[in-house]
């Protein structure tokens, strides 16, 4: 096998979180490679009209969505079953081309609570040192907001998100999220316009007294230029945001906002179709040598040394890499020992409809992002005394697109076909809302990845098998807030209410949930319990660093984008004081 | 299997069924291959049709694109006897054929998708939780034939008759039964397969881009008011805040761009 010139940064996957870390470096011209599997999305159909406004093909049949039938994952809900392979995977969907799942997400933008990086202390002293079950090994990860914030800020510059500042310096400000953690500044732009949907949810919280905001959001509401000289366009509402590639250029996305920059730069290089099959680790050395490449356009395999070794991939393969590199120690759920694929964690959806005859909420009028929000029953923004399960979830009036395949609401008893079908199509596509729960999901001993002993990949290697469900604590917080959420349904003056939509048990390939899956590679205070360093750095490789969601030791009930996007800014810097200086940081 | 999917037991029922429907596509001048031949690639043929549903006429929209890819004349039978219920021709649109619907379920399995593009197909195959999604080793072209044929099979067991030969209301409660489990197949499981791959290819053959083939004329779109393409709403999403959108009556398709 080819060796090729060494590198002095090699970063594994491109998307949000490489393009961040390669602005940092190449900033200072600092040498960087990042290797991706897909290709360049930026001026294919995808990203023009009108082939971009395709349901059935981006969709649909996923066509910006990691390739199945050469990467997939094994499923068990417990660890006493055998898995199997999720042949065709509907509830998360990884991103494949320059960009990754940054090209087809939502946009919606969150900073975590202030206390969500010291969670397990934080339960602790509000409920006393018995509060967090023995079975959820929740865990700070050695790192604080407040560490934190300045890369948020410059995040949400960079992507120039839209939104309401709640929280200014500790000064609640009207019409924000009072559960915000503290900013150092408002928002780049003015929040998106409010729709029907979060007029009439908003109504009803007011009611209620609880604290309606608006989305804060990475869909530009104006023109914007970023701090970079990077241009986003005006939002057009089209409805073909998530799963899409934004053709107005108004999504905050990698391939708009960072990779053209990145690629004028002169000292970065990114390789497309290039699949990375492992990594080569020296254990004596404690290092990570080189990268072991596939280019997928000539069939060569070759080695990619590098000074420095970012894994930037999905949270599923960040994991399989270090896995299958025989890098740190797997985690074993019954000797509780090892930390490779521990704390493996999914979120928390349900959902209900809403039937109005005389409002009309227009749904294709829409961004990814345009939802009225309550942050009121999330995470530990509620006292937990004697509910019996932590953690929660936001509550929300989401629209976000009308695209007729998938997304048609009809009255609970409505037949599958036939002239009453059409009937029920007829009278509610325009006249109908839905509220959703987006919710944390704690990390369970018994939920973890490790590799499956039966089935492989297209190259060879064995798929990443999932032990995960839902168990007690979420199940019984998804009820909790659900009969929350269905109090408020009930407000918002609907001529029917359907009925709730709870969260689906056992956990469901089938069903699309959210692609918000996180831990794995997590990061802590120390070897015993993480893979990384609060500085992302590998424990058992000073010059191997991981970043991502799998570093995230829990899920919280918010979007992940938002910490690991500053903690991604902030590794950038981190790498600057290492390269001078290699070493533990 | 019992036979071969791609072929119709011998002497079963609905074979004169059959033989007249083909006579009717012929009589009605429809001539199933010439105009795919004339018409170059499938994606112009489908344009031609686009541009026939732009045709200023006070008449329905109705699907001119003839010649299966996918299904043989027996399956071809069924799927139309099965759309033809599904979507009966009534004041919203007219019946699942002449919408396109079977035109884009063929052209589908047909296609990438029914080759089982992109699914992961390695073995072994075991059995497990349904959590994991269907363990079949059959491409979806291949399980939607098998289907076809156990349907059959049933249908005769339980009316003496193919599926394509019962009335619509027995077909209808036919199919009733099968979505909800009651129908019994040899092999299969009839209900996971109308269930998870029928009547997905259904609602997507309805809602699609006419560029595929179904929702001729848009009208599943019009029914609902769904406007299809407009590039900007910036201005509409004010404007239009809680009321109608005027533009959802005169919706645009991928081929209208084109």
């Amino acid at each position: 096998m080819k060796t090729r010139a060494s590198k002095t940064v090699v970063i594994v996957g491109g998307g949000l979180t490489a393009g961040l870390i390669a602005r940092q470096l190449t900033a200072k011209g600092v040498d960087v490679l990042v290797l991706e599997r897909g290709g360049d999305h930026s001026k294919g159909p995808e990203s023009s009209l009108p082939n971009q406004r395709d349901e059935l093909r981006w969709s649909v049949r996923q066509g910006l969505i990691q390739d199945w039938s050469r990467e997939t994952y094994t499923l068990r809900h417990q660890q006493n079953q055998t898995a199997l392979p999720v042949r065709w995977m509907e509830s998360f969907l990884p991103g494949q081309g320059l960009g990754g799942a940054g090209n087809h997400w939502n946009g919606h933008l969150w900073r975590w609570a202030e206390y969500d990086p010291q969670l397990r202390s934080h339960y602790q002293q509000r409920y006393g040192k018995q509060a967090i079950p023995a079975d959820m090994p929740l865990q700070d990860w050695g790192v604080t907001y407040a560490q934190l914030e300045p890369y948020h800020d410059l995040f949400e510059k960079l992507f120039g998100v839209s939104g309401q500042a709640g929280n200014i310096g500790g000064k609640k400000l009207p019409g924000g999220n009072p559960f915000e953690a503290p900013r150092s500044g408002a928002y780049p732009q003015a929040p998106l316009h409010v729709l029907e949907s979060g007029q009439v949810f908003k109504q009803a919280c007011d009611h209620l007294g609880y604290h309606p905001f608006p989305q804060a959001a990475a869909n530009s509401s104006g023109a914007y230029t970023n701090p970079d000289g990077q241009q986003l366009g005006q939002c057009q509402y089209c409805g073909h945001c998530e799963r899409f590639i934004c053709e107005a250029n108004a999504k905050g996305s990698p391939q708009v906002l960072l990779y053209p920059m990145l690629r004028a730069r002169k000292s970065f290089e990114v390789r497309l179709n290039t699949q990375v099959l492992g990594l080569r680790y020296d254990a004596a050395g404690k290092r990570a040598t080189a990268v072991h490449c596939l280019d997928l356009m000539t069939g060569e395999e070759y080695e990619q040394p590098a000074e420095v070794i970012v894994l930037a991939a999905f949270t599923m393969s960040n994991t399989q890499l270090l896995l299958h590199s025989k890098i740190g120690k797997p985690y074993d759920p019954v000797s509780n020992t090892g930390v490779v694929g521990k704390n493996f964690c999914y979120q928390v959806n349900a959902g209900v409809d809403l039937f109005f005859k005389d409002k009309w909420f227009n749904p294709f009028l829409a961004s990814g992002s345009t939802q009225i929000v309550i942050d009121d029953f999330n995470n530990d923004n509620f006292d937990h005394t004697g509910l019996g399960f932590l953690g929660g979830a936001t509550i929300q009036a989401y629209q976000f697109s009308g695209r007729p395949i998938k997304g048609r609401r009809v009255p609970d008893g409505t037949p599958r076909w036939g002239t009453a079908w059409k009937q029920a199509n007829a009278d509610w596509y325009a006249h109908s809302m839905s509220l959703g729960i987006e919710g944390s999901c704690y990390p369970h001993r018994g939920n973890y990845l490790s590799l499956d002993p039966t089935y492989r990949d297209a190259y060879g290697r064995p798929l990443i098998r999932m032990t995960f469900d839902f168990r007690a604590n979420e199940q019984k917080m998804a009820a909790f807030v659900s009969g929350k959420m269905m109090e408020i349904a009930r407000h918002c003056g609907a001529d029917k209410v359907g009925s709730l939509q709870a969260l689906v048990t056992p956990f469901d390939s089938r069903l699309y949930q959210t692609t918000h899956i996180v831990g794995g590679t997590i990061m802590g205070e120390t070897p015993h319990d993480s893979v990384v360093s609060p500085h992302l750095q590998h424990w058992d490789a000073h010059n191997l660093f991981v970043v991502g969601a799998s570093v995230y030791p829990h899920n919280s009930g918010y979007n992940p984008t938002g910490p690991l996007a500053a903690l991604a800014l902030r590794l950038g810097d981190d790498l600057l004081r290492y390269l001078q200086r290699p070493g533990r940081l | 299997m019992t036979h071969p999917v791609d072929f119709p037991p011998p002497d079963s029922a609905g074979s004169a069924r059959r033989v007249f429907l083909k006579q009717l596509a012929a009589a009605s001048g429809s001539l199933p291959l010439g105009k795919a031949l004339a018409g170059g690639t499938a994606t112009a043929l489908l344009l031609q049709s686009a541009e026939a549903g732009a045709a200023p006429s006070g008449k329905p929209v109705i699907n001119t694109v003839y010649g299966y890819e996918s299904f043989g004349p027996d399956e071809a039978a069924f799927v139309e006897a099965m759309l033809n219920i599904m979507c009966p021709a009534d004041h919203f649109t007219p019946n699942g054929v002449d919408c396109g619907l079977a035109i884009y379920i063929d052209r589908q399995l047909a296609g990438s998708f029914g080759q089982g593009a992109r699914r992961y197909a390695a073995g072994p195959f075991l059995q497990g939780a349904a959590q994991c999604g269907p363990q079949l080793p059959l491409t979806p072209e291949q399980y939607f034939k098998a289907g076809i044929a156990e349907a059959d099979r049933a249908a005769q067991r339980l009316y003496g008759q193919l599926f394509d030969a019962l009335t619509p209301q027995q077909g209808d409660a036919f199919l009733q039964q099968l979505a909800a489990g009651q129908v019994a197949g040899e092999q299969l499981d009839l209900a996971e397969w109308f269930n998870a791959l029928v009547y997905p290819l259904f609602a997507e053959a309805c809602f699609a881009d006419p560029l595929y083939g179904g929702n001729v004329g848009m009208v599943f779109w019009k029914m609902i008011g769904y406007p299809g393409l407009p590039a900007t709403h910036a201005l509409d999403v004010v404007q239009y805040l809680g009321k109608p959108y005027p533009g959802a009556a005169h919706p645009k398709s991928i081929a209208d761009f084109s």
